[in-house]
């Protein structure tokens, strides 16, 4: 028996290691001046590489604020839009749910290039190609199914009892909606706020392609870092980018919890 | 507000953007793909350009390519994932730091994840650093080509790498909601360890094994970032391959771009009935459970 449970712990250490470890090499990097083969270690360390995007004169810092705002946008939109859709497919019987069902988690499923390519022509049409508008629609569809598959579950636990109390007692629907339904659902707007965020957050190709060059979000400056083999430069914009996700979600749970209190959760 | 309406009413502001997006999007790919693209004076529908495609051997390279990416790496990030959720169950003294840890690469952008890979595996990163220095190669060269390479190794580690904790993830969260009692019992029934993990939990976790399996399938399937940057040029991941069609300055080039598209599109929708199928077998099997 003391022998297994020893068996998996290694296994579960070492695992961890290997996911741990890219990630620190990667701070490694950042934070090297100098670090060339075949040494182990940097020959130099030095901040050039988060300097160079943490400097107010750089446009990295501006435009890390700008895919903050943009995803932020996107998130709050997939959440309005999910919770009704999530409420009616996680507690409502009706005709055509299993198309809806179906519908609303195709997106992760149909590659994103596809669906990109074929509405590009129709956006540039109607003038919002290589606008913001025009992102923020299109990083709706790969973000809607997560919010909506999250959502739908907790519907589906929560049910519509409580709503139903309060509505007896005589409380508006806006009441219902704010005291009741809001605070209960509170621990999924966090799990799929996090989540939502990240997809919009780290999207490359659809911005890349339906904002055209003119709107450039931080995975975009980022990227051709890494397509050069920039080491230190690919790997100081990670950091900063991993870092910069940690802190809106962390802000993003201080500030649903502290609204509507709900327990210690530790959502990723 | 009419009782029977409702639920239609709530879904309207979702289905209204997937309709006009995601829907149209397909639409119109697939509508190009047929040969029908007014703008340049294509009016006439025609399966040509399925028929191009399927015939180019560059392409069925291609398809090849990344239907071996999307299997290895799932099929190796479910395996490691499953292991990895068990075995942070299994080890007692959990509620320590590796409960949150191991969730880090869930936040990380597939983009970075390939950056980790060449830090560490490119031929000049640090594994054949290490190695190196230990003197079991002598130059760089010696490294085998793991990035840029036509067995998709880099790509797939990169998959790999973002799959096994999201797996891992999904199925610990299942596996610690399971009532230990069930376990218990088969327990003192006298199955061993190995009986509870198979006849218990196993057929217990497996419709979320199966359903975050076909997510990440999928998406190492259809994306478009990690082949871009490790991934060769011959066989070009399909994505990749239709992005290079599409970037094509001739127009009359779209249809071919748009039957590629496609092709991509039907084949990750077979693979979902695939899914639904064995998903099917399976909870049959289970007794429905």
């Amino acid at each position: 028996m003391k022998k297994k449970s020893n068996f998996f712990a290694i296994i579960m250490h070492i695992t961890i290691l290997l996911l741990i470890a890219p990630l620190l090499i990667l701070v490694v990097w950042s934070f090297s001046r100098s670090w060339s083969w075949p040494y182990l270690l940097p020959q130099e360390f030095g901040l050039r590489g988060i300097m160079h995007v943490l400097h107010p004169s750089s446009r990295a810092l501006k435009n890390l604020l700008f895919s903050i705002r943009l995803s932020m946008i996107v998130t709050i939109i997939t959440l309005i839009i999910s919770i009704p859709a999530a409420k009616a497919l996680g507690v409502y019987n009706f005709k055509g749910k299993g198309f809806f069902k179906v519908l609303v988690l195709a997106p992760i499923i149909v590659p994103p290039v596809a669906v990109a390519m074929g509405i590009h022509l129709t956006f540039i049409r109607l003038g919002i190609a290589n606008t913001f508008i025009g992102v923020v629609l299109v990083h709706l569809i790969p973000c809607l199914p997560y919010g909506i598959r999250i959502l739908t579950n907790v519907f589906e636990i929560v049910g519509e009892s409580m709503e139903q109390q309060a509505k007896v007692l005589g409380a508006n629907p806006i009441q219902i909606f704010l005291h009741i339904t809001l605070p209960l659902i509170a621990p999924g707007l966090i799990s799929a706020g996090s989540l939502v965020f990240i997809v919009s957050f780290s999207q490359y190709f659809l911005t890349f392609l339906i904002g055209g060059g003119r709107i450039i979000t931080f995975p975009m400056m980022m990227f051709p870092y890494i397509q050069s083999g920039d080491r230190m430069m690919a790997s100081s914009y990670s950091l900063v980018f991993i870092l910069a996700t940690l802190v809106v979600l962390v802000i993003m749970e201080k500030a649903i919890k502290s609204y509507y209190g709900t327990k210690n959760y530790f959502y990723l | 507000m009419n009782k029977t309406m409702k639920p239609y009413m709530m879904l309207m502001p979702a289905t209204i953007i997937l309709l006009g997006i995601f829907v149209v999007g397909l639409t119109m790919a697939l509508v190009q793909s047929l040969g029908y693209f007014p703008a340049i004076g294509l009016q006439e529908f025609t399966l040509k350009y399925y028929r191009e495609v399927l015939t180019d051997h560059r392409f069925l390279a291609s398809l090849r390519f990344s239907i071996w990416i999307a299997f290895v790496s799932s099929g190796l990030s479910v395996i490691i994932g499953v292991l990895l959720a068990y075995s942070i169950m299994k080890s007692k003294q959990k509620k320590g730091l590796e409960e949150i840890v191991y969730k880090l690469p869930v936040i990380v952008p597939h983009a970075v994840a390939a950056l980790l890979v060449y830090n560490v595996l490119g031929q000049s990163g640090l594994l054949p650093r290490v190695l190196y220095t230990l003197g079991i190669i002598s130059e760089q060269s010696q490294f085998p080509a793991l990035l840029f390479d036509r067995n998709g190794i880099g790509i797939i580690l990169a998959y790999l790498w973002k799959g096994a904790p999201f797996i891992a993830m999904v199925v610990y969260t299942v596996l610690s909601n399971i009532n230990d009692r069930l376990s218990e019992v088969a327990l003192n029934l006298g199955a061993n360890n190995k009986q509870v993990f198979w006849y218990v939990l196993l057929p217990l976790i497996m419709p979320s094994i199966l359903s975050s399996f076909i997510i990440i399938f999928a998406f190492s399937f259809g994306a478009f970032e990690v082949p871009f940057l490790i991934g060769p040029t011959t066989p070009r991941a399909l994505p990749v391959q239709a992005y290079v069609e599409y970037m094509n300055p001739d127009w009359g080039h779209r249809p071919y771009t748009m039957a590629i598209n496609m092709i991509l599109t039907f084949v990750s929708f077979g693979f979902i009935w695939l899914y639904h199928r064995t998903f099917k077998i399976i909870t049959k099997y289970n007794g429905g459970a």
